[in-house]
């Protein structure tokens, strides 16, 4: 096992672009070497260690690979970006693209988390212990599929497009959520269990259950009888209809 | 300017019937000359494979492909062919690079060049956008460039063909050409996009676009007729109707046999037929779809008025673009996919739409596959120019890969064995074991262009032609071009030189300096009293439907600050 602590020395308003914080590129690497890796600190590089106390406690693969984070990083985007394996602990809100394509391995935030978190995420686990931003689990302009595995919990409030265009992998949001989540849904799994508005339009497939209130409800559904999940009965809704050949499937009480 | 001598080359110049053979070529002034004094740089080949810069004569590198890069933000984070696609950081001598199908027009000179390309033409100009094109042109460094305006739904040609007016559709072709500052005639779809104003499409040869009482074949002729009676460098280059329907092949040789009594003055076809692959279906529908590439190989193989392109099939993410509206239509239904779709007024319709071309979709696998078998079944290679129609079949910087499929049966046998079973019933290429030599890759990429499109000093290294020149990091003497298809792909990735102009541009695959490239367009001349005539019916058009007035309509000589004019005389 690998322990890796950062402690962000100062808190930065120029933001740090920290997509080389994760543990691949962590992995059984000494003190020196990660406080040599370069980050980019607003239009310049800037090794680690300039910006974070770094301390270390053992070596090992990238799997066993432990990364914690301390001080106020609501301003250093992009951690954990691509990861694949091991763990990162931030123990703050963390700013824009936090996991996004990560393809394994585990991060949780025990703060809030600005837009775009998990976005485009193949695997691996997000638990996010406060609130979320736009697109959580979305997709980048252009991009015909946001998340396509893992899985991302939010026990707070997430803001509006969760899971744009998603097409595979689950979210689970424990409180509301903002416009449109699961726009474009082409597979993907969505729990949304306080209130929404507008879910689910232009649902190919997949599957989303809203547990509160729905606001503003898309007429273009059609209602197919009731469906109990895990001991509570829902209306079920089958559509978006104006996709050709849609079989999602939405779930609201 | 400075003197250059190309030492030790290995020359393939099929223009002058030098089949990689040992020799010098001596530059001065941006030419090929007989010799240069003994105070010219040098520059040693080493025995390396050298040839005239590629001439690209079908791409699409300006206007149209705005629209796909507005449409695919996604584009500039793709990095499939790496060192020719995705960002990379401006440098001292370089700016900054984004992009693989639609590309920014610094990234499409930069990677043209590396690729030992020296001159592209774009596919299809509207004349009411072509501003923006010259606009595009001189944004896009180091190449030389040339653009075909689009003639084939156009009111003013369609009623002159109605009204059997063949001299005034000629003045008219000749001021458009002026107007886009156009290098030749480009139809697509004739008709479809007029049919298109209106939510339909033309079926055929014979099926009469709305309102205007002609049919694609009498507009085809016309304009070849048109074509020919202005003497023009090039002739008109086709895209046939029914584009990417199965069975369309029927249309595809049909449309080839109308021109065969079409008489040129030049020494060069009367015909071109663009990206055929895409309309060398068989078939009757998407499940019994096949390659007609045999039928269309045999038809072409005993005729000598035409010239075609291949439009070969890339695997992986491309991006069509096309004047054909209704076929971008199509496509985006059948895809599921975004879609642009825009009216051109008088003159078109076009649209854009992404497309992934998998391996594991059979429809996919048979289009890969009718690319090179049309390739590789028309014996002679002056008839066909290598393309991809880029980004249509994909992006222009895999055509390294794309050679390896005309080079080596062994390269094909591998991507053949990851296709499916479906697929391979429908085509003829696991049975075709025709390779291709350089000499025959030279024709497609750079020989036959030059007769193509009349250009005398591209697309060769003799005496008098520019000299734009690319040497390959591979030996003609000892390569086997069949099994080292790594080694040939990595060759033509990244020209150990390209010289533009007589200017090393490129070295080791990176680029060195990045000079201005020219724009070709021609003047056709007409006499007075036709252009006269012409231009009362012109001014009507203007001032009943278009809305643009004539004045701001044309192409001013600001927009061309690198032009060459070629002028003809009407015969």
């Amino acid at each position: 096992m690998q322990t890796v602590t950062l402690s962000l020395k100062e808190k930065n308003t120029i933001p740090i672009e920290a997509d080389a914080i994760n543990p691949d590129n962590f992995a059984s690497k000494s003190k020196d070497d990660i406080a040599a890796i370069m980050v980019w600190y607003g239009n310049a590089q800037s090794p680690i260690g300039d910006l974070f106390d770094v301390s270390i406690d053992g070596s090992d693969s990238a799997g066993n690979t432990k990364i914690i984070i301390n001080g106020d990083v609501s301003r250093v985007k992009r951690i954990g970006q691509d990861m694949s394996a091991g763990e990162i602990v931030i123990n703050s809100s963390v700013d824009m693209h936090c996991g996004s394509n990560m393809t394994g391995g585990k991060i949780t935030i025990n703060g809030d988390a600005d837009s775009w978190l998990g976005c485009e995420m193949k695997g691996g686990e997000i638990e996010l212990n406060g609130n979320g931003g736009y697109y959580v689990g979305g997709g980048y302009r252009g991009e015909a599929c946001g998340m396509k595995g893992g899985k991302i919990t939010v026990t707070g409030n997430v803001r509006d497009y969760l899971g744009e265009h998603i097409c595979g992998g689950e979210i689970v949001v424990k409180g509301d959520v903002g416009l449109l989540p699961g726009i474009s849904n082409s597979g993907g799994k969505i729990v949304i269990e306080g209130n929404t508005t507008m879910p689910a339009s232009e649902m190919k497939s997949g599957t989303i259950i809203v547990k509160g209130k729905v606001a503003e409800l898309m007429p273009t559904f059609k209602e197919d009888g009731t469906e109990e999940v895990d001991g509570v009965t829902y209306r079920k809704l089958l559509g978006d209809v104006n996709i050709a050949g849609s079989k999602g499937v939405l779930l609201v009480k | 300017m400075s003197e250059l001598l190309i030492k030790n080359a290995v020359v393939c110049d099929p223009i002058n019937k030098i089949n990689c053979e040992k020799m010098d070529i001596s530059v001065k002034d941006g030419k090929i000359v007989d010799s240069v004094s003994s105070g010219a740089k040098v520059i040693d080949a080493g025995g390396k494979l050298t040839m005239a810069g590629g001439v690209d004569g079908h791409t699409h590198c300006a206007g149209k492909i705005n629209v796909g890069r507005f449409m695919s933000p996604h584009d500039m984070r793709m990095t499939n062919v790496p060192g020719l696609s995705g960002k990379e950081a401006p440098t001292a001598t370089t700016r900054a690079q984004v992009g693989y199908n639609t590309p920014n027009a610094f990234a499409i000179g930069y990677r043209y060049a590396k690729l030992g390309y020296t001159t592209i033409g774009e596919a299809a100009i509207p004349i009411i956008g072509a501003r923006h094109t010259h606009e595009e042109f001189e944004a896009i460094p180091i190449l030389d460039k040339f653009g075909l305006t689009l003639f084939g739904s156009n009111w003013q040609v369609m009623e002159y063909i109605r009204d059997d007016e063949p001299e005034k559709l000629a003045a008219y072709v000749a001021w458009g050409l002026k107007a886009s500052r156009g290098y030749g005639i480009k139809i697509v779809n004739p008709g479809g996009g007029e049919a298109w104003g209106w939510g339909k499409n033309v079926s055929g040869l014979d099926d009469p676009v709305p309102n205007f009482d002609v049919t694609p074949a009498q507009i085809v002729v016309g304009l070849a007729e048109a074509n020919e009676k202005l003497n023009l460098p090039h002739s008109i280059h086709l895209h046939c109707n029914n584009l990417g329907k199965p069975g369309n092949y029927e249309t595809t040789i049909a449309t080839m046999k109308l021109l065969e009594n079409i008489k040129s003055k030049r020494d060069r076809q009367v015909l071109h037929v663009t990206h055929v692959q895409f309309n060398a279906y068989g078939g009757t529908s998407w499940r019994d779809f096949e390659s007609a590439a045999p039928q269309v190989s045999d038809y072409i193989n005993t005729t000598d008025h035409m010239t075609f392109d291949l439009g070969q099939a890339i695997f992986g993410p491309a991006m069509t673009m096309t004047a054909d509206g209704p076929v971008e239509y199509s496509n985006s239904r059948m895809l599921h996919a975004k879609w642009s779709n825009m009216d051109v007024e008088l003159e078109d319709a076009s649209g854009v739409v992404p497309i992934t071309y998998s391996p594991k979709n059979f429809v996919n696998a048979v289009q890969w596959a009718i690319g090179l078998e049309l390739a590789l079944l028309v014996k002679d290679p002056w008839k066909v120019m290598f393309t991809t129609d880029s980004p249509n079949g994909g992006s222009f910087v895999n055509y390294p890969e794309a050679y390896t499929y005309l080079m080596s049966a062994k390269r094909r046998a591998e991507v053949i064995e990851t296709l499916p079973e479906m697929a391979l019933g429908r085509m003829n290429i696991p049975g075709i074991d025709r390779e291709l030599d350089l000499y025959e890759l030279a024709i497609m990429t750079r020989a036959m262009q030059s007769k193509m499109y009349c250009m005398d000093t591209k697309g060769h290294i003799g005496v008098g032609a520019d000299a734009d020149i690319a040497i390959y990091d591979l030996k003609p003497d000892s390569v086997d071009t069949s099994v080292e298809y790594a080694a040939v792909k990595k060759a033509f990735s990244g020209a150990t030189y390209t010289i533009k102009g007589g200017e090393v541009v490129v070295k080791d695959g990176e680029i060195t300096m990045t000079p201005e490239g020219r724009t070709y367009w021609v003047n056709a001349k007409m006499p007075q009293a036709v252009n006269d005539a012409m231009q009362v019916d012109l001014v009507q058009k203007f001032k009943r439907y278009y809305t643009v007035n004539q004045a701001n309509y044309m192409v001013e000589d600001a927009y061309l600050p690198h032009p060459v004019e070629i002028t003809t005389e009407a015969i």
